[in-house]
């Protein structure tokens, strides 16, 4: 069973939720402050945390940072909705995904579920073994990526957009496609989060050795890792 | 400005003004009397004269009556002495002196009295009979040569610079005065358009706060009032930012349990429990709205100086509202879009026209198009958004872009419009200081977009 931690200070949306994603079929603890959430996650006794922006005691970008230090440990963000600077520092700051709150718990269940099969090293073969190009290497099996040999610290759904474009290098990979394959959720109209995770993994990146972007975007088609 | 050289000219003339009016003062007044006078003088010292020269000539001869004219003479004032005949012969003094006394000397032999005349302006001629005691008769002609009295300003270099010391010192107090008038109230209009712009903490400046007059007053009033202004705003946006923000943890819960409610739902609830998911979405999409406007409308939100591609801009929000058009039997129609950038906020301009274009999606025809065009001309980029709904009653078009302003409650309602969107636009093109205008165009609402362009 999946061991979720969910740090938000309103008690009564914690009690609801741990009800809902029971029900669901996942095993949940709830925190309500972010320094004891904090220390909670450390502990490693759990698969993955959902994690409020504005808590007392230490907000929720805090709580990332510090984890972040430590652990790759899958987290989503509730964000206010409408704060479009939330959702980005959220990301930026190493976030797996964020939901606006007040969200639909359904979609939340899905987005667990889905980040969770991420983070699960996949057992079976079929684009499994480790990518290599112009200095970026890709290993699925660690789950691990290194960029001109230096580590790159990637959240697991950059690690799966950087997959499905080096597998497709130099080809056009669908923005719907991405979606469905890495976020696990059809693309809707007005989204943007995965332009953000996009953007958020050209930075890590970094230009190529020429100046060139490595990652381009193929106006309302999709993305095109570009191969020297 | 105005203002300033209004009151600089004003003040200015006056002071000419004044400047003219004395000298018109000293000329009518002071000048003329003095002359009059003078005439009279002229008239008593000849009568004097002469009829002290008539009782010489009488009691000491020829003699006497030379030297008495030659004392007359060395006195030390501008005056010259004469004794001549009706024929015009000279029996004393210098003749080339007196050559247009002739009238003067025939009308006082024939009058036998004292007679003036001043053939020209500075030279007066007195004369008076006087018979020697051989029986011939002269006139004692006496010539004053007045000496013109000093003019003010004209006529030597102590006027001139009289006249330039006076109207340098007045160029001098009148900028200063009129500086001294304007520079507060240009201050003021200042510190009004900070206010008016969401500077809410706009005060005037102490120095002028500290003033003793009525424009210190003003400038105190004005304070206050951004004290009262900012007060007010910035607690009623805190009140609906808190109302927003607190209605949301119950919402969020209402949510989660909606969802554990379907959970155990049985078929025939399960068709209510939608519609009450549908109504907690519309309350959700409307905070949200109202939060987005609270912090535009605030100024909290920072505007970053990213350069934003216009064109891909319109066209990506195009597509995604063409998207959401066609599964409603609509479309959307992207006409032209000229290459052009901005300088501002992608996620700011992202929502505005994302907000234009779904209004019009919403109120379009079913089966047609809402078009969008992006043009650039004169630095300024100009979107223009129609579509075919049948446009809005003309009085009310002013109106569109206040928050939950409905035209047709009825329209609006059954469309599931929040009435937040065109004014979460206009806030949104304002912080890039833009502008959003609505207009009826070919039997549907346009509204058009307005940014300036940097020059690249």
């Amino acid at each position: 069973m999946d061991r979720i931690l969910i740090i938000d200070d309103d008690e009564e949306l914690c009690e609801l939720v741990s009800e809902y994603l029971t029900v669901e079929g996942f095993s949940v603890e709830s925190v309500n402050d972010g320094e004891s959430g904090l220390a909670r996650a450390l502990d490693g006794d759990h698969d993955m945390v959902i994690l409020d922006v504005m808590l007392p005691k230490m907000n929720g970008f805090d709580v990332l940072r510090n984890l972040r230090q430590k652990s790759k440990l899958p987290v989503i963000m509730l964000t206010a909705r409408g704060d479009d600077m939330e959702r980005i520092v959220g990301l930026e700051i190493g976030a797996d995904d964020y939901l606006a709150k007040p969200f639909n718990p359904r979609e939340l269940a899905a987005r667990l579920r889905a980040i969770l099969r991420r983070s699960v090293v996949p057992e079976t073969a079929g684009g499994n073994e480790a990518l290599d190009v112009d200095g970026v290497r890709l290993s699925p099996a660690s789950r691990s990526a290194t960029l001109e040999g230096s580590e790159l610290s990637l959240t697991s759904v950059e690690f799966g957009l950087l997959h499905e474009l080096l597998k497709e290098a130099g080809k056009i990979v669908k923005k719907e496609d991405l979606s469905e394959t890495v976020l696990e959720r059809k693309l809707s109209p007005y989204d943007r989060s995965l332009d953000m995770h996009i953007s958020n993994l050209r930075k890590k990146l970094g230009p190529r050795s020429d100046g060139g972007d490595r990652i381009k975007t193929i106006r309302s088609v999709g993305y095109i890792y570009t191969v020297v | 400005m105005k203002l300033f050289l209004r009151i600089f000219l004003w003040f200015l003339a006056a002071v000419l003004l004044m400047v003219g009016v004395v000298i018109f003062i000293t000329r009518t007044f002071q000048t003329e009397p003095m002359e009059s006078r003078w005439q009279r003088s002229v008239r008593n010292q000849m009568s004097i004269y002469g009829g002290t020269a008539a009782q010489i000539a009488k009691t000491q001869g020829e003699q006497g009556l030379r030297d008495f004219l030659s004392r007359l003479t060395d006195v030390d004032t501008p005056r010259r002495v004469a004794l001549i005949s009706a024929d015009g012969n000279t029996w004393f003094g210098d003749p080339s002196q007196f050559d247009d006394s002739k009238d003067v000397v025939a009308r006082s032999l024939s009058s036998g009295g004292v007679e003036t005349d001043a053939p020209a302006d500075d030279v007066t001629y007195g004369a008076s009979p006087v018979g020697l005691p051989d029986g011939r008769q002269f006139a004692l002609v006496l010539k004053w040569e007045r000496q013109p009295s000093p003019s003010l300003f004209f006529g030597s270099w102590v006027g001139y610079t009289r006249l330039g010391g006076l109207l340098l010192t007045s160029l001098i107090l009148c900028y200063l005065l009129a500086a001294y008038l304007t520079t507060p109230i240009r201050k003021l209009r200042d510190a009004t358009n900070r206010l008016a712009e969401g500077e809410l903490q706009t005060r005037v400046e102490t120095r002028l706060a500290r003033r003793r007059d009525e424009l210190g007053d003003l400038a105190r009033d004005f304070d206050e009032m951004a004290e009262r202004i900012e007060s007010l705003i910035t607690s009623q946006q805190r009140l609906s930012r808190d109302v927003s923000h607190e209605l949301r943890s119950p919402l969020a819960r209402l949510n989660v349990a909606l969802e554990i409610a379907k959970q155990k739902a049985n078929p025939e609830t399960q068709p209510i429990l939608d519609r009450i998911e549908i109504e907690s979405q519309r309350l959700n999409d409307m905070i949200g709205r109202l939060l987005t406007l609270a912090r535009l409308e605030s100024g909290a939100e920072e505007i970053e100086n990213n350069k934003v591609d216009l064109a891909e801009l319109v066209r990506d929000v195009a597509a995604d509202a063409d998207f959401e058009a066609r599964a409603k039997g609509r479309y959307v129609n992207v006409s032209e879009t000229d290459r052009c950038a901005v300088v501002g906020s992608e996620n700011l301009l992202r929502s505005a026209i994302e907000n234009v274009l779904r209004n019009a999606v919403r109120y379009t025809s079913e089966g047609t198009a809402v078009d969008v065009s992006l043009t650039r001309e004169n630095g300024h980029a100009k979107i223009l958004v129609s579509d075919h709904g049948g446009g809005v009653p003309e009085p009310e078009l002013p109106y569109l872009f206040k928050p939950f302003y409905r035209v047709g409650e009825a329209r609006e309602r059954k469309t599931g419009g929040i009435g937040l969107g065109l004014a979460i636009a206009e806030r949104a093109v304002r912080a890039h200081k833009g502008n959003i205008t609505a207009r009826n165009h070919n039997g549907g609402l346009q509204v058009e977009i307005d940014l300036s362009v940097p020059k690249s």
